[in-house]
């Protein structure tokens, strides 16, 4: 494991730190805690299964996922790895699709592909029956891509939802949705902007946002954040209705 | 006389009720209702892409603890064979019905997944869930003050008598779905074959979106092999089949689009739900 820290903010919008608790415990966190406590007991899983997968869930992130591409922009031959034998590519920056148990995370499986774009094709992913996502290589999926909205939206209206990311794409580009709704998972390769031709792969990893891999983004020279970095505190009792 | 601000709050309203058609009564008789209405009241409720919706703020949301420990909750549960991801994915999304699918927030789903599937496989009984979660509930009854609510297992049980599944042992060091591969037999379609995808009858579950069904495609590529999700989901030892990667033109695809002629959309389709196009 050479490269799963967060050893930059890519994913400072997307804030994993635990929420300030309200003074009454909610109907979920009795549940699950509740859930958790009876598997234990039984002997379903024990404390250290959970606590080895909360370790592993805890350290993905974006990262690795960026430098994959970084590294392909610079390396013609690694890009054809990435694009011919993305897991083979995702060991090189870190990720092994079979960790952690051997066979994979359950949820995530073990069919990789990285979509590539040209001057004449955009690639962009959704999920649309549930939130398919690699998240072995780019960590947990961001709220937006789980909401019933976007799902329902990108298969049909994808331009549309696309210039609500901020990306107006011309008619000379094509656009490839890629429902992911078996066991692939995938993830676009973007093309690299202009004026980063000099740039070093640490320079690239920096550009290369968590959307730009989904495909809602395009990398730019200077934009090293999502499109979307509103980030709603969690607050209990809510007051919705 | 309305404002048009009562006017678009009343549309709001209405548009949030979807658990049955306004029109009709509760427990409609059986004329009442068309083929259209009972496919979609069959419909596995996961299968929303191409469904109409007006845009929203995308925002993030501050992870709440609970939703952390719960995914780690799911995947532990698949790493120790209670469950398939397609089980999960079925219970989860799918059998949690319209109400609460739309109604509850993502995670409160997968935790509903992981009660159903512990009390459905006789791993806990309701009563004692129901126990538990009064005894925890009973822990904080004076408030959290400050505090992180914490499992506090009475005990470490051996779990040598816990009913689980083979598939830890079948995907060791090949991946799902690795470990499927060669025992579909020869794959029916090639890349660059015209496809339409068959429009089976669906009740329960499947991923063969609806927004594909009865449409024209292309093979792109063949995926892998898998057993079919409609099989899996239930854990039944059947054969595997191959998948495919099928290529719409988007154009085609759906009525009154407004992108280019040369937009696509592929989405992964399992053999059995293809079949050559005339």
């Amino acid at each position: 494991m050479t490269d799963h820290g967060h050893d930059h903010d890519h994913d400072h919008d997307h804030d994993r730190t635990v929420a300030p608790m309200v003074d009454e415990i909610t109907d979920f966190e009795v549940l699950e805690i509740a859930l958790r406590e009876l598997c234990i007991e039984k002997g379903i899983f024990t404390a250290e299964d959970h606590r080895l997968m909360t370790e592993f869930a805890e350290q993905i992130g974006p990262t690795p996922a960026a430098r994959l591409v970084a590294k392909a922009w610079l390396d013609p031959k690694f890009k054809e790895l990435a694009l011919a034998e993305p897991m083979t590519a995702s060991k090189e920056v870190g990720v092994d699709w079979l960790h952690p148990t051997g066979w994979g995370t359950p949820s995530d499986f073990t069919a990789f592909q990285i979509l590539e774009d040209t001057p004449t094709l955009h690639n962009v992913i959704v999920c649309a029956l549930c939130s398919c996502y690699p998240r072995p290589i780019l960590g947990n999926s961001p709220e937006w891509y789980r909401t019933p909205n976007y799902r329902r939206r990108l298969v049909r209206w994808p331009r549309q939802v696309l210039a609500e990311f901020g990306l107006y794409l011309s008619d000379d580009v094509s656009v490839r949705v890629q429902d992911s709704n078996q066991k692939h998972r995938f993830m676009v390769m973007p093309l690299q902007p202009e004026g980063t031709e000099d740039w070093t792969e640490d320079q690239l990893v920096e550009i290369l946002t968590r959307d730009t891999l989904i495909g809602v983004a395009l990398p730019k020279a200077g934009v090293t954040t999502n499109a979307i970095v509103d980030t709603r505190p969690a607050v209990h009792p809510g007051n919705a209705g | 006389m309305s404002t048009a601000a009562e006017r678009a709050a009343q549309l709001e309203l209405t548009s949030r009720l979807r658990s049955a058609y306004p029109e009709l009564p509760d427990a409609p008789t059986p004329d009442m209702l068309d083929h259209g209405r009972i496919t979609a009241y069959w419909k596995p409720v996961h299968d929303v892409g191409g469904e109409p919706d007006a845009p929203m703020k995308y925002e993030n949301k501050q992870y709440e603890e609970w939703e952390h420990m719960t995914y780690v909750m799911c995947e532990t549960l698949g790493w120790r064979g209670i469950w398939l991801s397609e089980e999960r994915r079925r219970i989860g999304n799918v059998d949690v019905g319209r109400a609460q699918y739309l109604g509850l927030p993502y995670y409160g789903r997968w935790l509903i997944a992981v009660a159903r599937v512990l009390v459905e496989k006789h791993h806990i009984g309701l009563s004692e869930l129901s126990e538990r979660m009064a005894e925890v509930k009973e822990r904080y009854a004076g408030g959290l003050d400050g505090r992180k609510p914490e499992a506090e297992p009475k005990s470490e049980g051996d779990g040598s008598q816990v009913k689980r599944n083979k598939h830890a042992e079948e995907a060791d060091g090949k991946g799902d779905p690795g470990c499927y591969a060669g025992q579909a037999g020869q794959a029916k379609f090639k890349v660059g074959d015209p496809v339409v995808v068959r429009e089976l009858p669906v009740i329960f579950y499947t991923r063969t979106p609806e927004y594909v069904r009865g449409a024209k495609g292309e093979i792109e590529a063949l995926a892998y092999e898998t057993p079919a999700a409609e099989d899996e989901t239930w854990d039944r030892a059947v054969k595997p089949e191959w998948m495919y990667v099928v290529r719409f033109n988007l154009a085609e695809l759906f009525y009154g689009y407004t992108g280019t002629a040369s937009d696509v959309i592929s989405t992964e389709i399992p053999e059995r739900w293809l079949e050559l196009a005339k």
